[in-house]
């Protein structure tokens, strides 16, 4: 129900603030030998020279009419560009996502059933050094480490794995390590963290009391309950992932959809940034809706209230 | 698990790396445009070089020489170049260059259509106004101009104006629009992966203008000694580092940090490069406090110019307090000139010039390629000895240019790319501030000296100008020039010839051992 007002709402919004972030997109375009009148012109035939308002009301109109518009830059139709970048982040997150998923929610879950064991303590710190890791410096150490000195895998550039399937996987290993580790120390302590709210409930001693196994109990009764803020907080990790691995993408040299954003705000080029962050508005609203509709799968009680 | 992994980078290399003898480059950001001169930043420029050549170039010096020009000359009134065509050159389609090709070139880039970069300053009230081009005969062309410009030739050469590069009419496509870039350079066209990487290949039909065996800037010996070229968009100077390391790239520019550890390094080697741009203090001559040259003399006096130089540079760059590049031709006693560091003269210029400490700002960036804020930092530290009260504020790049378009600014920590003529030079900083606000300086005398070195053909005469504009300059300090821009690159041992020239890749006469 929210999703539409959201998209207009961040649409408006970042229509206005990038054009009050200081910086000429034709000043930055001409380069240092331009006229005061070639920029002018060029704000003309860009339609800078318009009101805000006047500006908006063109941009969502044509919007509305799939045209995302031209970049400032390279004159590349909008929508095509994000999409196909979007398409390059899209692989290396989901990749990234499912995997840290497979890790981290059997290990929060486990952490959780051997409460303030070693292996509880081992699981927690680690997940806190992973998460605490930031991912630049994480993927410069990988970088190093498996690229440099190893020297098992690419240290930079990108193919895709539609081009080549070998060639593209490589690619993919140090982007997605870097991704998996972080990620999954945050879900780990979610997942601990539910599965310990739950493990407390009556019903969990009423399975013990029947004499179920613990493997029953905890895979087939507490899992079940403690998964559902675990998937609302995947869902939030994927759809803030796919709004941007700037970083990630500008370490390993991945022409993803982060680093066309960076790219695009330090050229001021606005259709450009209006399209990606349209885009991700959309995506994170796309990503969250979905998470909303599955959940009664994991917590049939959001279907009944 | 390890073999696996190595067969993988085996096979990849096998099937989606460029040819062995490539040459792999990184740059910090995309081509913007193919289209020579249109839509272009400093990037674009590098690897258009490589493919197009205009009717004549640079030289190391600064000097135009002919390019695809055997030889030209001028009339005695200076107002008609002709251009005699070296019979040699061939399109990278196989096609030989005419004197029609060359008209038809012109005729495209006057025309407003093309939206070419450098058309103002060849169409009506621009320094070099073309009102003719025609092919006399069929190697030769001759270009008129309305009036005796000084700076024609070099404008035609400039990287900005995309070499006036000349380019098969195949370029284009039947309504005029530009398709791909068919010249005569020693590499051509081959890839453009956006956002990833331009490839470019050997044209093997090439040969190159009457040299003595050696590059010499874009002119001398330009054979493509490696198969192709392939520049990859790598924003990330640790990850260049890394790529230069495992022999991923052949060359690159590196940040000035990495100088010693390149330096000692038995993998890769570092390459050092004057060239002709600027490290400045921009300063604001409208400015309540700056306005006083006395107030500027003595922010100039209260730096120890080498000792700055020394540590903006990492030990690269050499002080030049003068707006004319140490390797031009121009560049003589006269330009050597400086003011002298001398901190209690500073102290009683100040005091002459009442100053009461108002605060002085210097705009700085952190760019990782241009010494701006270490040189505002040491700036800071000097002034502050004389009792200049001066602040820094860290911009990023855009609000930077924003703030001297419109002329608000104190002092910016600045970098201006290379221009190897002295006048063109000028005209980044000299002019009318009331038309343009983001010139440097106003003063009517120097003006006159700008314009008259736009329209002076004599070199002797034209030193006298340039030596009376830096003896000008001295006296009344509009800005503080710090020292010629340098190049810093790294590149793997195996990297043999010279990869940079003024700040712009030049990948001809460089091979890469295998």
């Amino acid at each position: 129900m929210m999703a539409l007002p959201t998209i207009v709402l961040v649409s408006i919004t970042v229509f206005d603030l990038i054009r009050f972030i200081p910086g000429d997109p034709a000043a930055l375009m001409l380069g240092d030998m331009a006229q005061p009148e070639q920029i002018a012109q060029m704000r003309t035939e860009l339609g800078l020279d318009k009101s805000m308002p006047q500006q908006f009301v063109i941009w969502a109109g044509n919007v509305l009419q799939g045209d995302f518009g031209k970049s400032i830059v390279n004159d590349e139709p909008v929508l095509p560009l994000v999409v196909s970048r979007f398409a390059v982040s899209a692989e290396i997150v989901l990749v990234a996502v499912l995997l840290a998923s497979l890790i981290a929610v059997p290990a929060g879950v486990i952490a959780a059933w051997r409460q303030n064991s070693v292996i509880d303590l081992a699981l927690v710190g680690t997940a806190t050094v992973l998460l605490s890791i930031p991912t630049f410096w994480l993927g410069l150490l990988l970088l190093l480490f498996f690229g440099l000195k190893l020297g098992w895998l690419p240290v930079l550039g990108y193919v895709s794995i539609g081009t080549n399937v070998v060639g593209g996987l490589l690619y993919l290993v140090l982007p997605v390590m870097t991704l998996v580790i972080h990620e999954a120390g945050v879900l780990i302590r979610m997942a601990r963290a539910s599965t310990l709210e739950v493990l407390r409930l009556d019903y969990i001693t009423h399975a013990r009391a029947k004499g179920l196994s613990e493997s029953a109990v905890l895979w087939r009764h507490a899992f079940k309950n403690a998964f559902g803020p675990t998937w609302t907080m995947i869902g939030l990790i994927l759809g803030n992932l796919l709004g941007g691995i700037a970083v990630i993408e500008t370490v390993f040299t991945i022409p993803g959809l982060g680093r066309l954003m960076v790219d695009a705000i330090f050229a001021r080029d606005y259709p450009v940034i209006q399209g990606c962050l349209l885009f991700v508005a959309l995506s994170y609203v796309l990503v969250n809706l979905t998470v909303d509709l599955l959940y009664p799968l994991f917590d049939p009680r959001v279907v009944a209230e | 698990m390890k073999k696996l992994l190595l067969a993988g980078v085996a096979v990849l290399a096998f099937t989606h790396g460029a040819g062995a003898r490539d040459i792999t480059i990184a740059q910090s950001s995309d081509l913007r445009s193919a289209n020579p001169g249109v839509n272009r930043d400093g990037n674009t420029d590098g690897i258009i070089l490589h493919i197009v050549e205009g009717l004549v170039g640079y030289n190391n010096s600064g000097e135009v020489k002919p390019l695809l020009a055997k030889s030209f000359d001028m009339s005695a009134d200076g107002l008609t170049y002709s251009f005699k065509l070296r019979t040699d050159v061939k399109f990278h389609n196989g096609k030989p260059l005419t004197a029609e090709d060359v008209v038809w070139n012109w005729t495209r880039y006057l025309k407003p259509d093309t939206k070419w970069s450098c058309l103002s300053d060849f169409a009506q009230g621009g320094a070099a106004h073309v009102t003719g081009v025609k092919a006399t005969d069929a190697s030769t062309v001759t270009i008129t101009l309305e009036k005796p410009s000084a700076v024609f030739l070099g404008l035609m050469s400039r990287p900005e104006c995309g070499y006036t590069g000349m380019i098969s009419p195949d370029s284009v496509a039947a309504d005029g629009s530009f398709v791909t870039p068919i010249g005569t350079g020693p590499f051509q066209w081959d890839e453009w992966k956006k956002g990833e990487y331009i490839h470019l290949k050997k044209f093997a039909d090439y040969v190159s203008p009457e040299n003595d065996g050696k590059p010499d800037g874009m002119v001398g010996s330009k054979r493509p000694l490696a198969d192709g070229v392939k520049f990859m968009i790598i924003p990330d100077a640790s990850t260049v580092k890394a790529g230069l390391e495992s022999g991923v790239l052949d060359t690159a520019e590196i940040s000035p940090d990495l100088i010693p550890e390149f330096k000692s390094s038995e993998k890769t080697q570092l390459i050092v490069s004057r060239n002709n741009g600027k490290n400045l203090f921009y300063i604001q001559t409208r400015d309540k406090v700056l306005s006083n040259p006395g107030v500027r003399r003595a922010m100039a006096m209260a730096l120890d110019l080498d000792e700055l130089v020394a540590a903006a540079s990492n030990g690269t760059g050499e002080a030049n307090g003068s707006m004319v590049s140490q390797d031009s031709v121009y560049f003589n006693d006269t330009q050597k000139k400086r003011l002298p560091y001398d901190v209690e003269a500073a102290k009683k210029e100040l005091a002459a010039a009442g100053y009461k400490g108002e605060p002085i700002s210097i705009i700085a960036n952190k760019r990782g390629n241009v010494p701006s804020f270490p040189a505002a930092i040491m700036a800071q530290a000097m002034m502050q000895q004389a009792g200049l009260n001066v602040q820094i504020e860290v911009l990023d790049y855009a609000t930077q240019v924003d703030r001297r378009r419109s002329g608000n600014y104190q002092v910016i920590s600045q970098s201006v790319a290379p221009r190897l003529d002295p006048a063109l030079m000028y005209a980044f900083y000299v002019g009318n501030k009331d038309k343009n606000a983001s010139l440097m300086w106003d003063d009517p005398k120097a003006v006159e000296l700008m314009r008259a070195a736009y329209v002076e053909l004599d070199q002797e005469k034209r030193q006298k100008i340039f030596d009376e504009f830096h003896e000008l300059m001295l006296k009344e300090m509009p800005g503080i020039f710090l020292y010629d821009m340098v190049d810093v690159w790294g590149a793997t041992k195996k990297l043999k010839g010279m990869p940079v020239w003024q700040s712009n890749a030049r990948l001809w006469e460089v091979s890469v051992e295998n």
